[in-house]
C-alpha cells in the first residue's frame, strides 16, 4: 500500500530517452532478415541430399560464408530484441524479469558465436 | 509470472435472479456484474429480465430501467446519454464500448454488462480511474508555449488545423486503454492508447512549443514503446478514432530524431 499520489506514480522515474533505439534496432534487423532469410533459405533447399564435402566447398565460397554470418547476427539480434519484450511484458516480478532476461542474452550471444565458429571451422578444415 | 488468472475472491460467482412478474413478453436477459465493496466477497453476476417494450433502444436506457424499476442499488456513471461525455463506458457483450451509444438490437442473445478490464472496481460497474487520469496529467495537456501571447489568438492555418481532426474528438472514456493487453500487462509504466493519442494531440499541434520536451519524455521503452500494434484500441474506440495511428505518429517523430 502505498500513499504516493497518482499523478507521482504515473511521472514514475521518468523517460530513459532510448524506447527508440530498440524499435528501430528490431525493425532494421527485420528487414535485412527478410533478404537474408530468402537466401539462406534457397542455398538450403539446394543442398537437400549433398553429402558433407558438397556442403563444405558450398561454405566454403566466400560470399557464401559472409552471407552466412549476417544472416546468424541479423537472426540472434533480432530474436533476442523480440524474446527480451516477450519477457518483460509477461513476466511480472522484478528479479525474475531481469534475470531471464539476462539470461537470454547471454544464450543468444552463446549460440551465435558458436554457429559463426562452426561455419569459420568448416571453411577453414577443408 | 503473468497473472492470467484472477486474484482469490476476484471471481464472479452467480448472483440473483430478477424476475419480471409484469406478464411482459419482450424479455431479453442482462447479466450484469456486481461487486459491494461493504459486503465484500466475490462479485456477482446478476441476471435482470428487461421487459424491451417498455425500455429504450441502448444499453444505457435498460441500465437507467433497471436502476429505477428493478434493483436501485445498481451502481454505473452515466452523463450525457449521447456519447459525448464519456462517462458508461462498459464491456458490453465482450467489447469496451459506451452503454448510451450501443443498441441493444445490435446484441444477440442475453446481453453481458461488465467494469472497463484490468482497473480496481470501487462498486459494481464503476471503476476507479485514477491512474489512467493521472497519467493523462502527465503527459501535461496544455499548450505550451515560450513566444508572449499575441494581443488576440495564436493563429493556425487551416492546414495545420486540420491535423488535430482525429485527435480532439477523443472523450477519454478509456474504452480502447483497457482494452489493450499491452496496458494490462504494464499499465504502472504503459501511458496506453487514450493517453497516447492525447499526446499526439499536442504533438501536432502546430502553436505548440514544446514539441522536442514532449517526445524525449515518450522516448521510452515502456511509455509510448510498449505498444505492440495490436491494435484493440482502433477496435473497440466507441467514436471511431484511430489511437493506433496516432501512437504510429509519435513513434515516427520520436525515430526522426535519431
Amino acid at each position: 500500500m502505498s500513499m504516493r499520489s497518482p499523478l507521482g506514480q504515473a511521472r514514475g522515474s521518468g523517460s530513459t530517452d532510448h524506447g527508440v533505439q530498440h524499435w528501430l534496432a528490431e525493425r532494421f534487423g527485420a528487414i535485412a532478415l527478410v533478404p537474408l532469410g530468402l537466401w539462406f533459405v534457397y542455398s538450403m533447399l539446394g543442398l537437400i541430399g549433398a553429402d558433407y564435402n558438397a556442403y563444405q566447398e558450398w561454405q566454403s565460397q566466400p560470399g557464401n560464408l559472409i552471407l552466412t554470418i549476417l544472416f546468424l547476427l541479423a537472426l540472434f539480434h533480432h530474436a533476442h530484441m523480440g524474446l527480451t519484450v516477450v519477457l518483460e511484458d509477461y513476466v511480472q516480478p522484478e528479479w525474475l524479469k531481469n534475470t531471464s532476461v539476462l539470461v537470454l542474452k547471454y544464450t543468444a550471444f552463446f549460440l551465435c558465436t558458436a554457429c559463426i565458429l562452426s561455419a569459420l571451422r568448416v571453411t577453414f578444415t577443408a | 509470472m503473468v497473472k492470467f488468472a484472477l486474484p482469490a475472491g476476484s471471481n464472479p460467482v452467480k448472483g440473483k435472479l430478477h424476475k419480471n412478474e409484469t406478464g411482459a413478453t419482450n424479455i431479453r436477459n442482462f447479466h450484469i456484474y456486481r461487486y459491494d465493496p461493504d459486503t465484500g466477497g466475490s462479485p456477482q453476476i446478476d441476471t435482470f429480465e428487461v421487459d424491451l417494450d417498455i425500455c429504450g433502444p441502448m444499453v444505457l436506457d435498460a441500465l437507467i430501467m433497471i436502476k429505477d424499476k428493478m434493483d436501485s442499488t445498481l451502481t454505473f456513471r452515466r452523463s450525457c446519454r449521447e456519447g459525448v461525455c464519456g462517462s458508461c463506458s462498459f464491456n458490453v457483450d465482450g467489447t469496451n464500448t459506451l452503454a448510451c451509444t450501443k443498441p441493444i438490437a445490435e446484441i444477440k442473445g442475453d446481453v453481458k454488462i461488465y467494469p472497463l478490464p484490468h482497473l480496481p472496481v470501487i462498486k459494481d460497474l464503476v471503476c476507479d480511474l485514477s491512474h489512467p487520469y493521472a497519467q493523462y496529467s502527465a503527459i501535461e495537456p496544455w499548450l505550451k508555449a515560450d513566444t508572449p501571447p499575441p494581443e488576440r489568438e495564436r493563429l493556425q492555418s487551416e492546414e495545420d488545423r486540420a491535423k488535430l481532426d482525429g485527435l480532439w474528438e477523443c472523450i477519454l472514456c478509456f474504452c480502447c486503454q483497457t482494452s489493450c493487453m499491452s496496458y494490462w500487462w504494464s499499465g504502472d509504466r504503459f501511458y496506453g492508447s487514450a493517453v497516447l493519442l492525447q499526446a499526439d494531440r499536442w504533438v501536432q499541434d502546430s502553436r505548440d512549443e514544446a514539441k522536442g520536451e514532449r517526445l524525449t519524455e515518450l522516448n521510452d521503452s515502456y511509455k509510448l514503446f510498449r505498444c505492440h500494434t495490436i491494435m484493440n484500441c482502433t477496435a473497440s474506440c466507441p467514436k471511431g478514432l484511430n489511437p493506433a495511428k496516432a501512437i504510429g505518429h509519435l513513434k515516427n517523430q520520436v525515430a526522426r530524431r535519431e
